[in-house]
Protein backbone atom coordinates (compact mmCIF):
# COMPACT_ATOMS: atom_id res chain seq x y z
CA UNK A 1 0.00 0.00 0.00
CA UNK A 2 2.83 2.56 0.65
CA UNK A 3 4.15 2.66 -2.63
CA UNK A 4 1.88 4.74 -3.87
CA UNK A 5 2.19 7.41 -2.18
CA UNK A 6 5.39 8.41 -3.82
CA UNK A 7 4.56 9.20 -7.03
CA UNK A 8 0.85 10.66 -6.76
CA UNK A 9 -1.12 10.71 -3.63
CA UNK A 10 -4.93 10.73 -4.11
CA UNK A 11 -6.34 13.86 -2.05
CA UNK A 12 -9.51 14.24 -0.64
CA UNK A 13 -11.49 16.94 -1.86
CA UNK A 14 -12.81 20.02 0.40
CA UNK A 15 -14.80 19.19 3.04
CA UNK A 16 -14.89 15.36 1.92
CA UNK A 17 -15.38 14.10 6.08
CA UNK A 18 -18.01 16.47 6.34
CA UNK A 19 -20.32 15.76 3.87
CA UNK A 20 -19.37 11.97 3.59
CA UNK A 21 -20.40 12.00 6.98
CA UNK A 22 -24.27 13.58 6.34
CA UNK A 23 -24.28 11.33 2.95
CA UNK A 24 -23.42 8.03 5.27
CA UNK A 25 -25.95 9.26 7.98
CA UNK A 26 -28.82 10.24 5.99
CA UNK A 27 -28.62 6.92 3.75
CA UNK A 28 -28.08 4.75 7.03
CA UNK A 29 -31.24 6.58 9.02
CA UNK A 30 -33.17 6.01 6.04
CA UNK A 31 -32.72 2.00 6.04
CA UNK A 32 -32.46 1.72 9.47
CA UNK A 33 -35.37 4.59 10.71
CA UNK A 34 -34.98 7.55 12.76
CA UNK A 35 -34.90 5.53 16.21
CA UNK A 36 -31.08 4.23 15.33
CA UNK A 37 -30.26 7.64 14.05
CA UNK A 38 -27.95 7.94 17.31
CA UNK A 39 -26.47 4.85 16.84
CA UNK A 40 -25.57 5.29 13.06
CA UNK A 41 -24.11 9.01 13.65
CA UNK A 42 -21.72 6.90 16.48
CA UNK A 43 -21.45 4.35 14.07
CA UNK A 44 -20.33 7.00 11.06
CA UNK A 45 -17.93 8.63 13.18
CA UNK A 46 -16.03 5.16 14.13
CA UNK A 47 -16.10 4.65 10.49
CA UNK A 48 -14.68 8.04 9.42
CA UNK A 49 -11.87 7.42 13.09
CA UNK A 50 -10.72 4.45 10.88
CA UNK A 51 -10.78 6.04 7.96
CA UNK A 52 -7.78 8.45 9.26
CA UNK A 53 -6.33 5.86 11.38
CA UNK A 54 -5.57 3.66 8.02
CA UNK A 55 -5.20 6.26 5.82
CA UNK A 56 -2.35 8.25 6.50
CA UNK A 57 -0.30 5.18 6.64
CA UNK A 58 -1.70 3.62 3.18
CA UNK A 59 -2.70 6.68 1.53
CA UNK A 60 -6.38 7.46 0.11
CA UNK A 61 -7.22 4.28 -1.49
CA UNK A 62 -8.76 4.89 -5.01
CA UNK A 63 -12.69 5.01 -3.89
CA UNK A 64 -12.68 6.68 -0.51
CA UNK A 65 -16.65 7.13 -0.11
CA UNK A 66 -17.06 3.32 -0.78
CA UNK A 67 -14.22 2.18 1.41
CA UNK A 68 -15.86 4.42 4.51
CA UNK A 69 -19.58 3.36 3.07
CA UNK A 70 -18.02 -0.51 3.56
CA UNK A 71 -17.10 0.16 7.30
CA UNK A 72 -19.82 2.34 8.08
CA UNK A 73 -22.30 -0.27 6.83
CA UNK A 74 -20.22 -3.16 9.03
CA UNK A 75 -20.45 -1.26 12.47
CA UNK A 76 -23.87 -0.69 12.47
CA UNK A 77 -24.91 -3.79 11.34
CA UNK A 78 -22.72 -5.29 13.98
CA UNK A 79 -23.92 -3.20 16.57
CA UNK A 80 -27.63 -3.62 16.01
CA UNK A 81 -26.56 -7.80 16.24
CA UNK A 82 -24.43 -7.10 18.92
CA UNK A 83 -27.41 -5.53 21.06
CA UNK A 84 -29.95 -7.97 20.23
CA UNK A 85 -32.38 -5.69 18.64
CA UNK A 86 -31.24 -6.55 15.16
CA UNK A 87 -34.38 -8.70 14.89
CA UNK A 88 -36.89 -5.99 15.96
CA UNK A 89 -34.94 -3.58 13.49
CA UNK A 90 -35.02 -5.96 10.41
CA UNK A 91 -38.88 -6.53 11.42
CA UNK A 92 -39.36 -3.04 11.64
CA UNK A 93 -37.55 -2.38 8.65
CA UNK A 94 -39.46 -5.21 6.95
CA UNK A 95 -36.07 -6.56 5.07
CA UNK A 96 -33.45 -9.66 5.52
CA UNK A 97 -30.33 -8.64 6.01
CA UNK A 98 -29.42 -9.16 2.52
CA UNK A 99 -32.07 -7.02 1.11
CA UNK A 100 -31.12 -4.52 3.00
CA UNK A 101 -27.59 -4.60 2.39
CA UNK A 102 -28.56 -4.19 -1.50
CA UNK A 103 -31.23 -1.80 -0.89
CA UNK A 104 -28.45 0.16 0.83
CA UNK A 105 -25.78 -0.03 -1.72
CA UNK A 106 -28.35 1.02 -4.44
CA UNK A 107 -28.94 4.31 -2.17
CA UNK A 108 -25.48 4.89 -1.46
CA UNK A 109 -25.12 5.81 -5.33
CA UNK A 110 -24.18 9.40 -5.99
CA UNK A 111 -27.57 9.78 -8.03
CA UNK A 112 -29.42 8.44 -5.04
CA UNK A 113 -28.18 10.14 -2.49
CA UNK A 114 -29.41 13.44 -2.87
CA UNK A 115 -32.82 11.56 -1.93
CA UNK A 116 -31.71 10.21 1.15
CA UNK A 117 -29.94 14.02 1.99
CA UNK A 118 -33.32 15.74 1.25
CA UNK A 119 -35.54 13.72 3.06
CA UNK A 120 -32.97 14.05 6.21
CA UNK A 121 -33.27 17.72 5.73
CA UNK A 122 -37.43 17.67 6.52
CA UNK A 123 -36.47 15.30 9.41
CA UNK A 124 -34.24 17.52 10.50
CA UNK A 125 -36.72 20.57 10.14
CA UNK A 126 -39.62 17.96 11.48
CA UNK A 127 -42.30 20.50 13.38
CA UNK A 128 -42.00 18.53 16.64
CA UNK A 129 -38.36 20.32 17.20
CA UNK A 130 -38.05 23.54 17.96
CA UNK A 131 -36.02 26.02 15.28
CA UNK A 132 -33.17 26.27 17.19
CA UNK A 133 -33.48 22.34 18.19
CA UNK A 134 -33.71 21.83 14.13
CA UNK A 135 -30.98 24.68 13.48
CA UNK A 136 -28.43 22.25 15.57
CA UNK A 137 -29.50 18.86 14.18
CA UNK A 138 -28.99 20.04 10.66
CA UNK A 139 -25.36 21.18 11.79
CA UNK A 140 -24.83 17.90 13.32
CA UNK A 141 -26.42 15.48 10.30
CA UNK A 142 -26.29 16.85 7.59
CA UNK A 143 -23.32 19.56 7.47
CA UNK A 144 -21.09 17.24 9.73
CA UNK A 145 -20.35 19.83 12.37
CA UNK A 146 -19.27 18.57 16.11
CA UNK A 147 -20.87 19.66 19.11
CA UNK A 148 -18.18 22.15 19.67
CA UNK A 149 -18.39 23.38 16.01
CA UNK A 150 -22.18 24.00 16.55
CA UNK A 151 -21.99 25.65 19.97
CA UNK A 152 -19.24 28.16 18.43
CA UNK A 153 -21.64 28.50 15.27
CA UNK A 154 -24.81 28.60 17.07
CA UNK A 155 -22.60 31.08 20.17
CA UNK A 156 -24.35 28.71 22.99
CA UNK A 157 -21.87 26.09 25.24
CA UNK A 158 -20.63 22.71 23.74
CA UNK A 159 -22.81 21.29 26.94
CA UNK A 160 -26.27 22.86 25.54
CA UNK A 161 -25.75 22.20 21.97
CA UNK A 162 -25.21 18.54 23.25
CA UNK A 163 -28.53 18.63 25.09
CA UNK A 164 -30.03 20.05 22.13
CA UNK A 165 -29.15 17.19 19.94
CA UNK A 166 -29.69 14.65 22.61
CA UNK A 167 -33.39 16.06 23.13
CA UNK A 168 -34.26 16.39 19.27
CA UNK A 169 -33.18 13.02 18.41
CA UNK A 170 -35.26 11.47 21.08
CA UNK A 171 -38.14 13.47 19.83
CA UNK A 172 -38.18 12.52 17.01
CA UNK A 173 -37.73 8.92 17.69
CA UNK A 174 -40.91 9.18 20.48
CA UNK A 175 -42.88 11.33 17.66
CA UNK A 176 -42.29 8.18 15.41
CA UNK A 177 -40.75 10.18 12.23
CA UNK A 178 -40.10 8.58 9.25
CA UNK A 179 -37.89 9.44 6.40
CA UNK A 180 -40.73 9.99 4.31
CA UNK A 181 -40.62 13.02 2.11
CA UNK A 182 -43.85 14.93 3.23
CA UNK A 183 -46.70 14.15 1.36
CA UNK A 184 -48.25 16.79 -1.05
CA UNK A 185 -51.26 17.96 1.31
CA UNK A 186 -48.15 19.35 3.88
CA UNK A 187 -45.48 19.67 1.79
CA UNK A 188 -46.01 23.25 0.81
CA UNK A 189 -45.98 23.56 4.58
CA UNK A 190 -43.09 21.10 5.33
CA UNK A 191 -41.45 23.18 3.01
CA UNK A 192 -41.83 26.98 4.27
CA UNK A 193 -40.31 24.92 7.58
CA UNK A 194 -37.10 23.99 6.02
CA UNK A 195 -36.63 27.33 4.20
CA UNK A 196 -36.67 29.08 7.27
CA UNK A 197 -33.88 26.68 8.94
CA UNK A 198 -31.55 27.48 5.81
CA UNK A 199 -32.51 30.74 6.04
CA UNK A 200 -31.97 31.22 9.51
CA UNK A 201 -28.72 29.09 9.60
CA UNK A 202 -27.50 31.09 6.44
CA UNK A 203 -28.05 34.09 8.91
CA UNK A 204 -26.63 32.76 11.49
CA UNK A 205 -23.33 32.34 9.76
CA UNK A 206 -23.45 35.52 7.74
CA UNK A 207 -23.88 38.05 10.39
CA UNK A 208 -20.75 39.48 11.42
CA UNK A 209 -22.32 40.45 14.93
CA UNK A 210 -21.66 37.26 15.89
CA UNK A 211 -17.94 36.84 15.11
CA UNK A 212 -16.04 35.75 12.58
CA UNK A 213 -13.46 33.25 11.02
CA UNK A 214 -14.03 30.24 8.48
CA UNK A 215 -16.78 28.56 10.78
CA UNK A 216 -19.23 31.36 9.73
CA UNK A 217 -18.48 31.14 6.17
CA UNK A 218 -18.95 27.38 6.36
CA UNK A 219 -22.10 27.98 7.53
CA UNK A 220 -23.00 29.96 5.07
CA UNK A 221 -21.92 27.65 2.16
CA UNK A 222 -23.64 24.41 3.47
CA UNK A 223 -26.68 26.51 3.66
CA UNK A 224 -26.39 26.91 0.19
CA UNK A 225 -25.29 23.67 -0.51
CA UNK A 226 -28.07 21.86 0.50
CA UNK A 227 -30.53 24.72 -0.84
CA UNK A 228 -29.05 23.89 -3.84
CA UNK A 229 -29.81 20.48 -3.35
CA UNK A 230 -33.55 21.37 -3.03
CA UNK A 231 -33.66 23.15 -6.32
CA UNK A 232 -32.15 20.32 -7.83
CA UNK A 233 -35.42 18.09 -7.08
CA UNK A 234 -38.17 19.65 -9.23
CA UNK A 235 -40.90 19.15 -6.51
CA UNK A 236 -38.87 20.94 -3.78
CA UNK A 237 -37.58 23.64 -6.59
CA UNK A 238 -40.01 26.05 -6.23
CA UNK A 239 -39.83 29.74 -7.04
CA UNK A 240 -39.27 30.46 -3.06
CA UNK A 241 -36.76 27.69 -3.06
CA UNK A 242 -35.21 28.86 -5.83
CA UNK A 243 -35.43 32.79 -4.36
CA UNK A 244 -33.38 31.66 -1.39
CA UNK A 245 -30.68 30.15 -3.17
CA UNK A 246 -30.46 33.65 -5.32
CA UNK A 247 -30.73 35.52 -1.91
CA UNK A 248 -27.81 33.11 0.07
CA UNK A 249 -25.74 33.46 -2.96
CA UNK A 250 -25.80 36.80 -3.49
CA UNK A 251 -25.17 37.80 0.07
CA UNK A 252 -22.06 34.94 -0.33
CA UNK A 253 -20.23 36.99 -3.40
CA UNK A 254 -19.36 39.32 -0.21
CA UNK A 255 -18.43 36.98 1.87
CA UNK A 256 -14.85 37.86 1.59
CA UNK A 257 -15.31 41.47 1.40
CA UNK A 258 -17.40 41.93 5.25
CA UNK A 259 -14.96 41.94 7.24
CA UNK A 260 -11.38 43.07 7.60
CA UNK A 261 -8.07 41.16 8.80
CA UNK A 262 -9.02 41.88 12.46
CA UNK A 263 -12.54 40.50 11.58
CA UNK A 264 -14.32 43.60 12.05
CA UNK A 265 -17.67 44.20 9.93
CA UNK A 266 -16.95 46.07 7.13
CA UNK A 267 -20.06 48.25 6.13
CA UNK A 268 -21.47 47.83 2.45
CA UNK A 269 -20.22 51.23 1.44
CA UNK A 270 -16.73 50.75 2.49
CA UNK A 271 -16.17 47.28 0.89
CA UNK A 272 -13.75 46.59 -1.11
CA UNK A 273 -16.05 45.79 -4.52
CA UNK A 274 -13.25 43.86 -6.09
CA UNK A 275 -12.71 41.33 -3.53
CA UNK A 276 -17.06 40.24 -4.57
CA UNK A 277 -17.67 37.22 -6.33
CA UNK A 278 -18.43 37.64 -10.01
CA UNK A 279 -19.16 33.84 -10.18
CA UNK A 280 -21.41 33.84 -7.40
CA UNK A 281 -23.29 36.83 -8.27
CA UNK A 282 -23.65 35.61 -11.41
CA UNK A 283 -25.27 32.20 -10.23
CA UNK A 284 -27.47 34.40 -7.97
CA UNK A 285 -28.83 35.95 -10.96
CA UNK A 286 -29.26 32.50 -12.72
CA UNK A 287 -31.44 31.49 -9.79
CA UNK A 288 -33.27 34.54 -9.06
CA UNK A 289 -34.08 34.94 -13.02
CA UNK A 290 -36.01 31.23 -12.80
CA UNK A 291 -37.85 31.63 -9.45
CA UNK A 292 -40.75 33.98 -11.25
CA UNK A 293 -44.24 33.86 -9.83
CA UNK A 294 -47.17 35.62 -9.41
CA UNK A 295 -47.04 35.75 -6.26
CA UNK A 296 -43.10 37.03 -4.99
CA UNK A 297 -42.22 36.76 -1.38
CA UNK A 298 -39.52 37.88 1.35
CA UNK A 299 -36.47 35.89 -0.41
CA UNK A 300 -37.16 37.20 -4.08
CA UNK A 301 -37.02 40.66 -2.84
CA UNK A 302 -34.01 40.28 -0.46
CA UNK A 303 -32.34 38.85 -3.24
CA UNK A 304 -33.41 41.14 -5.85
CA UNK A 305 -32.11 43.36 -3.13
CA UNK A 306 -28.87 42.29 -2.81
CA UNK A 307 -28.34 42.15 -6.26
CA UNK A 308 -28.89 45.84 -6.85
CA UNK A 309 -26.26 46.22 -4.36
CA UNK A 310 -23.80 43.75 -6.06
CA UNK A 311 -24.54 45.35 -9.63
CA UNK A 312 -22.93 48.91 -8.26
CA UNK A 313 -19.20 48.94 -8.97
CA UNK A 314 -19.13 51.61 -6.30
CA UNK A 315 -21.06 52.94 -3.71
CA UNK A 316 -22.38 55.92 -5.73
CA UNK A 317 -23.87 54.14 -8.72
CA UNK A 318 -25.97 52.10 -6.70
CA UNK A 319 -29.55 52.23 -7.94
CA UNK A 320 -31.56 53.47 -4.66
CA UNK A 321 -34.58 54.23 -6.08
CA UNK A 322 -34.99 50.86 -7.20
CA UNK A 323 -33.91 49.39 -3.64
CA UNK A 324 -36.47 51.76 -1.94
CA UNK A 325 -38.89 50.39 -4.89
CA UNK A 326 -37.96 47.02 -3.75
CA UNK A 327 -38.32 47.27 -0.43
CA UNK A 328 -41.87 48.72 -0.56
CA UNK A 329 -43.22 45.07 -2.29
CA UNK A 330 -40.84 43.22 0.80
CA UNK A 331 -42.69 45.18 3.29
CA UNK A 332 -46.29 44.43 1.73
CA UNK A 333 -44.85 40.07 1.62
CA UNK A 334 -43.49 40.67 5.25
CA UNK A 335 -43.37 43.66 7.51
CA UNK A 336 -41.06 43.97 9.68
CA UNK A 337 -39.35 47.32 11.40
CA UNK A 338 -36.15 46.23 10.13
CA UNK A 339 -36.86 46.39 6.67
CA UNK A 340 -38.58 49.76 7.33
CA UNK A 341 -35.81 51.09 9.16
CA UNK A 342 -33.12 50.20 5.72
CA UNK A 343 -35.82 51.68 3.54
CA UNK A 344 -35.44 54.75 5.23
CA UNK A 345 -31.40 54.58 4.78
CA UNK A 346 -32.22 53.61 0.82
CA UNK A 347 -34.67 56.56 0.57
CA UNK A 348 -31.90 59.35 2.42
CA UNK A 349 -29.58 57.81 -0.32
CA UNK A 350 -31.77 58.11 -3.06
CA UNK A 351 -31.83 62.26 -2.11
CA UNK A 352 -35.32 62.21 -0.21
CA UNK A 353 -33.26 62.79 3.59
CA UNK A 354 -36.29 64.88 4.81
CA UNK A 355 -39.01 61.88 4.52
CA UNK A 356 -36.84 59.30 5.32
CA UNK A 357 -35.81 60.82 8.75
CA UNK A 358 -39.60 61.50 9.16
CA UNK A 359 -40.08 57.53 8.47
CA UNK A 360 -36.99 57.12 10.75
CA UNK A 361 -38.77 58.64 13.19
CA UNK A 362 -41.65 56.60 13.07
CA UNK A 363 -39.68 53.10 13.25
CA UNK A 364 -38.19 54.40 16.43
CA UNK A 365 -41.29 53.66 18.33
CA UNK A 366 -41.62 49.85 17.38
CA UNK A 367 -40.96 47.74 19.97
CA UNK A 368 -38.54 45.42 18.54
CA UNK A 369 -36.50 48.50 17.66
CA UNK A 370 -36.29 50.60 20.82
CA UNK A 371 -32.84 48.88 22.65
CA UNK A 372 -31.43 49.18 19.01
CA UNK A 373 -28.10 51.42 18.21
CA UNK A 374 -29.50 50.89 14.67
CA UNK A 375 -32.00 54.01 14.68
CA UNK A 376 -29.40 56.09 15.69
CA UNK A 377 -26.62 54.53 13.24
CA UNK A 378 -29.25 55.12 10.57
CA UNK A 379 -30.07 58.63 11.97
CA UNK A 380 -26.36 59.47 11.90
CA UNK A 381 -26.06 58.63 8.01
CA UNK A 382 -29.20 60.08 7.45
CA UNK A 383 -28.10 63.61 8.63
CA UNK A 384 -24.38 63.05 7.68
CA UNK A 385 -26.43 63.14 3.95
CA UNK A 386 -27.75 66.08 5.02
CA UNK A 387 -25.17 67.84 5.56
CA UNK A 388 -25.41 68.13 9.49
CA UNK A 389 -22.28 66.45 10.82
CA UNK A 390 -23.10 68.43 14.08
CA UNK A 391 -26.52 66.26 14.42
CA UNK A 392 -24.99 63.28 12.77
CA UNK A 393 -22.27 63.24 15.85
CA UNK A 394 -25.15 63.01 17.98
CA UNK A 395 -27.03 60.56 16.89
CA UNK A 396 -23.37 58.31 17.03
CA UNK A 397 -23.02 58.99 20.03
CA UNK A 398 -25.92 57.84 21.39
CA UNK A 399 -25.96 54.57 18.93
CA UNK A 400 -22.16 54.52 21.02
CA UNK A 401 -23.80 54.36 24.62
CA UNK A 402 -26.53 52.10 23.91
CA UNK A 403 -23.82 49.54 21.89
CA UNK A 404 -21.54 47.23 24.36
CA UNK A 405 -19.78 45.06 21.69
CA UNK A 406 -16.28 45.81 21.43
CA UNK A 407 -16.13 45.35 17.38
CA UNK A 408 -19.70 47.28 16.86
CA UNK A 409 -17.93 50.47 18.27
CA UNK A 410 -15.22 50.27 16.27
CA UNK A 411 -17.42 50.88 13.40
CA UNK A 412 -19.44 53.61 15.20
CA UNK A 413 -16.21 55.45 15.95
CA UNK A 414 -14.64 55.23 12.42
CA UNK A 415 -18.08 56.47 11.15
CA UNK A 416 -17.64 59.87 14.15
CA UNK A 417 -13.64 59.73 12.56
CA UNK A 418 -15.66 60.10 9.11
CA UNK A 419 -17.20 63.21 9.91
CA UNK A 420 -14.30 65.82 10.37
CA UNK A 421 -13.93 68.00 7.77
CA UNK A 422 -11.50 66.63 5.11
CA UNK A 423 -8.97 69.68 5.76
CA UNK A 424 -8.39 68.17 9.18
CA UNK A 425 -8.15 64.84 8.90
CA UNK A 426 -4.81 63.50 8.96
CA UNK A 427 -3.94 61.23 5.74
CA UNK A 428 -2.90 57.83 6.19
CA UNK A 429 0.41 57.94 5.04
CA UNK A 430 0.45 56.26 1.21
CA UNK B 1 22.71 6.87 8.84
CA UNK B 2 20.91 4.94 11.06
CA UNK B 3 17.37 3.61 11.21
CA UNK B 4 14.51 3.84 13.31
CA UNK B 5 11.09 2.49 13.97
CA UNK B 6 8.83 4.99 15.39
CA UNK B 7 5.98 2.94 17.05
CA UNK B 8 3.01 5.12 17.70
CA UNK B 9 1.30 4.39 20.87
CA UNK B 10 -2.05 5.61 21.73
CA UNK B 11 -5.54 4.27 20.41
CA UNK B 12 -8.05 5.97 18.20
CA UNK B 13 -7.94 9.26 19.41
CA UNK B 14 -10.72 10.54 16.76
CA UNK B 15 -14.29 10.42 18.79
CA UNK B 16 -14.34 13.83 19.56
CA UNK B 17 -12.96 14.86 16.67
CA UNK B 18 -14.93 16.51 13.71
CA UNK B 19 -15.00 15.35 10.36
CA UNK B 20 -13.39 18.41 9.52
CA UNK B 21 -10.63 18.25 12.14
CA UNK B 22 -10.07 14.67 10.71
CA UNK B 23 -9.67 15.26 7.75
CA UNK B 24 -6.99 18.20 8.20
CA UNK B 25 -4.93 16.14 11.03
CA UNK B 26 -4.96 13.42 7.97
CA UNK B 27 -3.80 16.43 5.21
CA UNK B 28 -0.80 17.33 7.82
CA UNK B 29 -0.02 13.40 7.72
CA UNK B 30 0.09 13.37 4.15
CA UNK B 31 1.87 16.40 4.37
CA UNK B 32 5.09 15.68 6.69
CA UNK B 33 5.09 11.69 5.17
CA UNK B 34 5.62 13.52 1.64
CA UNK B 35 8.13 15.85 3.41
CA UNK B 36 9.99 12.67 4.49
CA UNK B 37 9.45 10.51 1.30
CA UNK B 38 11.18 14.20 -0.62
CA UNK B 39 13.98 14.97 1.91
CA UNK B 40 14.92 10.83 1.95
CA UNK B 41 14.67 10.06 5.63
CA UNK B 42 11.37 8.22 5.36
CA UNK B 43 12.74 5.05 4.67
CA UNK B 44 8.91 2.91 5.13
CA UNK B 45 5.61 4.79 5.21
CA UNK B 46 4.69 1.83 7.33
CA UNK B 47 1.19 0.99 8.06
CA UNK B 48 -1.43 1.56 10.90
CA UNK B 49 -2.75 -1.54 13.09
CA UNK B 50 -6.19 -2.38 13.69
CA UNK B 51 -7.26 -2.41 17.55
CA UNK B 52 -7.94 -6.27 17.43
CA UNK B 53 -5.57 -8.96 17.66
CA UNK B 54 -4.49 -12.07 20.12
CA UNK B 55 -2.26 -12.14 22.41
CA UNK B 56 0.42 -15.81 22.50
CA UNK B 57 1.30 -16.35 25.90
CA UNK B 58 4.34 -18.21 27.06
CA UNK B 59 2.35 -21.40 27.92
CA UNK B 60 0.59 -21.74 24.33
CA UNK B 61 -2.44 -20.02 25.60
CA UNK B 62 -4.43 -17.50 23.17
CA UNK B 63 -5.79 -14.46 24.55
CA UNK B 64 -8.05 -11.74 22.88
CA UNK B 65 -6.69 -8.13 22.54
CA UNK B 66 -3.27 -6.75 22.64
CA UNK B 67 -2.47 -6.68 26.25
CA UNK B 68 -1.90 -2.96 27.08
CA UNK B 69 -4.38 -0.41 28.14
CA UNK B 70 -5.52 0.93 24.83
CA UNK B 71 -3.64 4.16 25.83
CA UNK B 72 -0.16 2.15 25.09
CA UNK B 73 -1.63 -0.15 22.11
CA UNK B 74 0.83 0.06 19.30
CA UNK B 75 -1.86 2.00 16.78
CA UNK B 76 0.50 1.72 13.74
CA UNK B 77 4.56 2.14 12.78
CA UNK B 78 7.00 3.83 9.95
CA UNK B 79 10.74 3.96 9.82
CA UNK B 80 12.92 6.42 8.81
CA UNK B 81 16.65 7.38 8.59
CA UNK B 82 18.74 9.82 10.89
CA UNK B 83 21.97 10.65 12.28
CA UNK B 84 21.35 9.79 15.67
CA UNK B 85 18.63 9.21 18.19
CA UNK B 86 18.46 12.99 18.81
CA UNK B 87 18.10 13.67 15.15
CA UNK B 88 15.11 10.56 15.08
CA UNK B 89 13.28 12.25 17.69
CA UNK B 90 13.51 15.68 16.16
CA UNK B 91 11.72 13.95 12.92
CA UNK B 92 9.39 12.27 15.50
CA UNK B 93 8.35 15.61 16.92
CA UNK B 94 7.76 17.39 13.34
CA UNK B 95 4.63 14.60 12.87
CA UNK B 96 1.28 15.90 13.52
CA UNK B 97 0.49 13.61 15.77
CA UNK B 98 -2.27 14.33 18.33
CA UNK B 99 -2.72 12.46 20.91
CA UNK B 100 -0.28 9.59 20.60
CA UNK B 101 3.23 9.27 21.91
CA UNK B 102 5.73 8.22 19.59
CA UNK B 103 8.44 5.69 21.02
CA UNK B 104 11.55 5.98 18.85
CA UNK B 105 13.81 2.57 18.59
CA UNK B 106 17.19 2.74 16.43
CA UNK B 107 17.05 -0.71 14.72
CA UNK B 108 19.95 -2.97 15.29
CA UNK B 109 22.53 -3.67 11.85
CA UNK B 110 23.64 -6.86 12.43
CA UNK B 111 26.09 -7.11 8.92
CA UNK B 112 28.65 -4.25 10.02
CA UNK B 113 30.33 -3.12 6.30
Amino acid sequence: MGEGRSTEPQQLIEHFFRHESARLISVLTRAFGVRYLDLVEEKVQEALARAVEAWRFGGVPSNPSGWIYRVARHLVLDALRREKIHRRAMALSQQTEEGLTSLLDEWMDDDQVPDSLLRMVFVCAHPALERRSQLALTLKVLCGFSLAEIARGLLTTVESAKKRVQRAKKTLARSGVRTDLPAEGELKQRLAAVHDVLYLLFNEGYSTTRGHGPLRDEMCEEAARLCHLLCEQPSLSTPETRALLALMLAHSSRLAARVDADGDAVLLADQDRTLWDRRLISAAQYWLDRSKTERPGRFHFQAAISLVHCRARTPDATDWPQIVALYDRLMTAEASPIYALNRAIALGESGDVDRALAELESVRTSPELRDYALVDCAAGRLHELRGDPGAARRHYDAALQATPAAHSRRIIKRRIAALEPRGLRIDKPS
Amino acid sequence: MAKFMFLLRGGNCDQERSPEEMQQSMQAWGEWMQNGTDAGWLLDPGTGLTSEGRVVQEDGRVIDGPFAESKEWVGGYCIVQANDLDAAAGIAKSMPQAGAAIEVRELMVHDAE
